[in-house]
């Protein structure tokens, strides 16, 4: 009884080790030339098609530090619109042989090697866009008028909240960076689309890649406006 | 030691570093350089050369190199060349530079970005501001590894002033180079003329494959108006590039192998398709090496590795000598 016990405990404190590491792993799996393993099947298999594609050369390994004329696609709107590849798609695979230094097409990528890297792209945005806008956190006080405003309207969050129910003390639960964090990127930390995302985080993974540093601003002194 | 970088983003250390050099920063690249002169002494320079040809490496092909302005970039760089095999580079400005090829004006794209104005004139104070000394570390280091830097690539274009263009001669002849390999344009190539006859200096042409500008090098007739203008303007042919363009580089350096100073090995699928690995494309690259070898043509043949792969460059590197090599057995 004492052995089942101590196995309990033992049990316990792997699967509390386990939970806690499970985040990690992506940050210690061991790096190559293409950056980091993905972590997931769907992702790996994207990140396979940007590097092999030779992507990253141009683009950048996480979509920082765009050479040699390339696109930013940590910041071009058009990927922050892109759904499952239906805008990035064409372009890769016509490429763009009239830029200064051109890029290649991809003409033979099959549907599944376009949704594949897009889904790549979009992670890495997301990754990205997230330590930069919590990177502009000091970046000054927001418009609350127009954070409602963008509330209500582009960003759609009136479809799932409410500022009248469940994110009614929203403003005094949290100080400003764990609130501007939550709102960025509700839940777990390594939540990606297709690891453990439903639908409401999906829908914030996507707003994070389209929002402005003015709109979260904006945004969070909507949320703790006490007259909104 | 020398620390390895995965980050290999040359010209973003640009927009978060001021490019100016102080003594103390000359200090430190010098520092840099003993290491390797500590081991390896004054090497000796043996040329890489297989069935005759000279091959080197243009430093594009090493992507995880650390970020232009790190003191680390030419040990590392030199470390990566040994470790390739490779004894001659055409090296990158944005090797030599602190401030990547991106403060420098080629990408007409960059232009546009804000506060694009300020970095670029920082660039051009610092190339006038800057001891040739600077320069002559560089050689060292590459002298004291054994390794010779043939050419300089500098993209030149029309942000340089004249003051800058004939700094950046003076800096060529320091760094020890034979001349330039640039990726520029026609109406730039006109405005070189002058400085190559007053230096006595090449500046030889890096085609890529943008088919619709007629100012850009992409087609024979591009190269063929450019070569008009000068003895002193050559050619670097990039087969890959040229092939991706729907074009024929046994055809180009049958004709003007006397003004082809090098050729950039790559092997890209013709239009506009992508870098493969060497033997996949469809750029003919045995032909061409085959071809050199057997008219001895005085070409020397430098590999610029940029397919995708998960191996590092210095491997890959490797790989693509090893393709060559066993193409002219």
């Amino acid at each position: 009884m004492r052995w089942c016990f101590l196995l309990a405990i033992v049990g316990s404190c792997a699967g509390a080790l386990l939970a806690q590491t499970a985040p990690v792993q992506v940050k210690n799996a061991k790096r190559d030339a293409g950056g980091v393993p993905a972590p997931t099947a769907e992702l790996e298999r994207g990140r396979t098609v940007y590097v092999l594609s030779s992507c990253h050369f141009c683009h950048g390994i996480d979509l920082t530090g765009a050479a040699m004329g390339a696109a930013d696609l940590m910041h071009l709107p058009l990927v922050g619109r892109d759904e499952g590849g239906n805008l990035i798609g064409p372009i890769v695979r016509k490429g763009l042989p009239n830029l200064q230094t051109a890029m290649p097409q991809y003409s033979d990528y099959t549907d599944q090697q376009i949704s594949d890297v897009a889904a790549y792209i979009h992670y890495l945005r997301q990754q990205g866009r997230y330590r930069e806008l919590i990177a502009a956190g000091d970046g000054g006080a927001g418009d609350a008028a127009a954070g409602r405003e963008y509330f209500n309207g582009a960003a759609k969050c009136g479809g799932c909240h409410s500022v009248d129910s469940d994110l009614k003390r929203i403003g005094t639960k949290y100080d400003d960076a764990r609130l501007r964090a939550r709102l960025l990127r509700p839940g777990p930390d390594n939540v990606v689309a297709g690891n453990g995302a439903d639908a409401g985080r999906v829908a914030h993974l996507k707003l994070l890649e389209r929002y402005s540093d003015a709109d979260v601003r904006n945004l969070l002194a909507f949320l703790k406006s006490p007259a909104r | 030691m020398v620390l390895r970088f995965v980050a290999r983003d040359r010209d973003r250390a640009t927009q978060d570093r001021h490019p100016m050099y102080s003594r103390r920063q000359l200090g430190k690249l010098a520092f840099a350089a003993l290491p390797v002169a500590r081991v390896f002494g004054q090497a000796t320079f043996r040329p890489t050369a297989i069935a005759g040809i000279p091959f080197g490496v243009e430093t594009f092909s090493y992507h995880d190199l650390p970020s232009a302005g790190d003191a680390r970039l030419i040990p590392t760089l030199i470390e990566d060349m040994k470790a390739s095999g490779i004894a001659e580079c055409e090296i990158m400005s944005g090797h030599v530079e602190p401030m990547g090829s991106y403060a420098t004006g080629w990408w007409v794209a960059t232009r546009r970005a804000p506060g694009y104005a300020k970095m670029r004139d920082e660039a051009r104070r610092w190339r006038l501001a800057v001891p040739l000394d600077y320069y002559r570390a560089v050689r060292k280091q590459f002298d004291n590894a054994g390794l010779r830097m043939h050419l300089y690539n500098v993209n030149f274009n029309e942000t340089f002033t004249d003051e800058e263009r004939d700094r950046t001669f003076e800096a060529a002849k320091v760094l020890g180079v034979e001349g330039f390999s640039s990726s520029t344009v026609l109406s730039e190539a006109k405005r070189l003329v002058p400085f190559v006859k007053r230096h006595k200096m090449y500046v030889a042409m890096h085609n890529h494959n943008n088919l619709a500008d007629p100012d850009q090098f992409a087609t024979p007739a591009s190269f063929e108006a450019a070569l008009a203008m000068s003895e002193y303007l050559k050619a670097t042919l990039d087969i890959g590039h040229y092939v991706a363009g729907n074009n024929d580089p046994v055809a180009f350096i049958e004709k003007h192998h006397g003004r082809i100073v090098n050729i950039h090995i790559r092997d890209r699928k013709r239009n506009n398709g992508r870098n493969m690995p060497f033997g996949q494309g469809d750029t003919p690259i045995k032909d061409v090496l085959r071809l050199i070898r057997d008219q001895r043509y005085p070409i020397r043949c430098y590999i610029e590795y940029e397919y995708g792969s998960f191996r590092s460059s210095t491997e890959e590197v490797k790989r693509c000598v090893d393709y060559c090599r066993e193409a002219l057995a």
